[in-house]
């Protein structure tokens, strides 16, 4: 166990610091986010007084897309050179090697999502009132997209296709996690709703929960396979 | 694998009369049975197929899923059942597609004549819209992922994960109405006739659903022979 963590902090350290040195992903996924910020205002800033109406599905919509473009490019560095199945011949399990890159994704996509919903904010003249269900939100909705963005964009990354077949795979899955996160953001921001939030913190909760053993129990089935 | 070939296309021909003759008692029984709903009138006869095709697009999902399964732990060790389980996998699936067309065009024809509406975000019809995107999404990697183990091992996973999926959305659809008028479901079959009718179409779907995917698993399997048999003529040419 304790080898595993071992093995598990190196991969993870391993892609942060490829990053850190290339910034990649996060120059490219945060201003590709920071572009679509300015083009959903562009088409929906009319009125800025509805703005906490279509505001969250904004949050939401700008989250989702930066990070598939994201996911599409974390397995890059694993192809060259058959990398990934280096790392497969390693002494780490399948499971510590997926959870690795999934934590690296979803640290990225954390650092990029922080400028961007800051000036979605500023954009739009959103006042969080509830700002510690809003993180959560974020943060479990990020779990979710990363745990099932990583099993196919290692599973995809020698398709042809596979900019394309991400999306299409990943999105009918992400539906619940979108439509939990939009109305925990709704209420965060004070949109003339009725939500219970902590009903949808849980539900994302525990969409983690099954994902995670469902996701780390097949990428192990799906790369023997 | 040719060995007891003609047996099993032996049951393909069973199946498809079996649906056919299904399927006309079906009609008959729906239109000549069945008495004609007191409020919704004869746009409620749309009904028995559109279910009946629902229930049965959740089968075979549910049968994919289970093939999807089998294909990844058997996996390597027996090729020749791995095989078996991934062509019921994509047999299902495009079976389910094709139920899920007819859920989805049946639905709003209904729902315009009894909701005065094509399409409401109704959770069940939401559900269902859901379920067909999946499978055209397995579908989408069968056909572009490779079709290599790699890429059925990916679609196998992805009918496995809509398992779980399924459950969250059906969740979450029915929470995010919201604010929305519920439309109650038109529930009780109170007659009979409409009982007998409604089974039957349920029957009927199903053997239809049955002998499409039995078709389709054989000529999967005719494909994988024709496949196997380029590759011999090639390694005897060398």
């Amino acid at each position: 166990m304790k080898d595993e963590i071992r093995r598990y902090l190196a991969i993870v350290g391993k892609d942060l610091r490829v990053e850190f040195r290339t910034r990649e992903i996060l120059y490219t996924t945060t201003l590709f986010a920071l572009l679509l910020v300015v083009i959903f205002a562009f088409a929906f800033l009319s009125d800025q007084s509805k703005s906490r109406i279509y505001g969250p599905g904004i949050v939401w919509v700008t989250v989702l897309f930066a990070t598939t473009v994201g996911q599409n490019r974390l397995f890059d560095r694993e192809r060259e050179n058959d990398c990934l199945w280096s790392l497969l011949l390693s002494p780490a399990a399948p499971s510590t090697v997926f959870l690795a890159k999934a934590t690296a994704q979803v640290a990225f996509a954390l650092l990029m999502q922080v400028p961007t919903i800051v000036l979605i904010l500023v954009f739009f003249d959103l006042q969080i009132t509830d700002p510690l269900s809003f993180v959560a939100s974020l943060a479990l909705g990020n779990v979710a997209l990363g745990l099932i963005g990583t099993l196919f964009a290692a599973m995809l990354m020698n398709a042809r296709m596979k900019e394309v077949l991400l999306p299409l795979v990943t999105y009918p899955v992400f539906v619940p996690v979108v439509i939990a996160g939009v109305k925990v953001t709704a209420v965060a921001v004070g949109a003339p709703v009725v939500e219970d939030v902590d009903t949808w913190l849980r539900f994302l909760a525990g969409f983690d929960m099954i994902f995670g053993v469902v996701t780390v129990a097949l990428f192990g089935r799906m790369v023997r396979a | 694998m040719a060995k007891g070939g003609s047996g099993a296309v032996g049951i393909g021909y069973g199946l498809t009369v079996a649906a056919a003759g299904m399927l006309a008692t079906a009609i008959y029984a729906v239109f000549l049975v069945a008495p004609v709903e007191a409020t919704l009138g004869i746009s409620q006869k749309i009904f028995y197929f559109h279910v009946g095709s629902a229930i049965n697009m959740l089968l075979s999902f549910a049968v994919c899923a289970m093939a999807g399964l089998a294909y990844l732990t058997v996996g390597g060790a027996r090729p020749h059942w791995a095989g078996i389980a991934d062509a019921v996998g994509v047999a299902t699936a495009e079976v389910g597609v094709t139920l899920g067309a007819i859920v989805l065009v049946t639905g709003p024809l209904w729902a315009r004549k009894a909701w005065g509406t094509w399409w409401t975000w109704e959770p069940r019809l939401t559900l269902s819209l859901m379920v067909f995107l999946l499978f055209l999404a397995y579908l989408a990697l069968r056909a572009f992922a490779g079709s290599d183990r790699f890429g059925r091992g990916v679609a196998a996973g992805l009918s496995i994960l809509g398992i779980p999926a399924v459950y969250f959305i059906h969740f979450a659809v029915e929470r995010w109405g919201g604010a929305h008028p519920q439309v109650v479901y038109k529930g009780g079959l109170s007659q009979p006739g409409m009982r007998l009718a409604f089974g039957l179409s349920v029957a009927a779907m199903f053997l239809f659903a049955a002998a499409l995917a039995w078709l389709r698993i054989l000529t999967e399997r005719e494909r994988r022979q024709l496949d196997a048999l380029y590759l011999e003529v090639d390694r005897r040419s060398e």
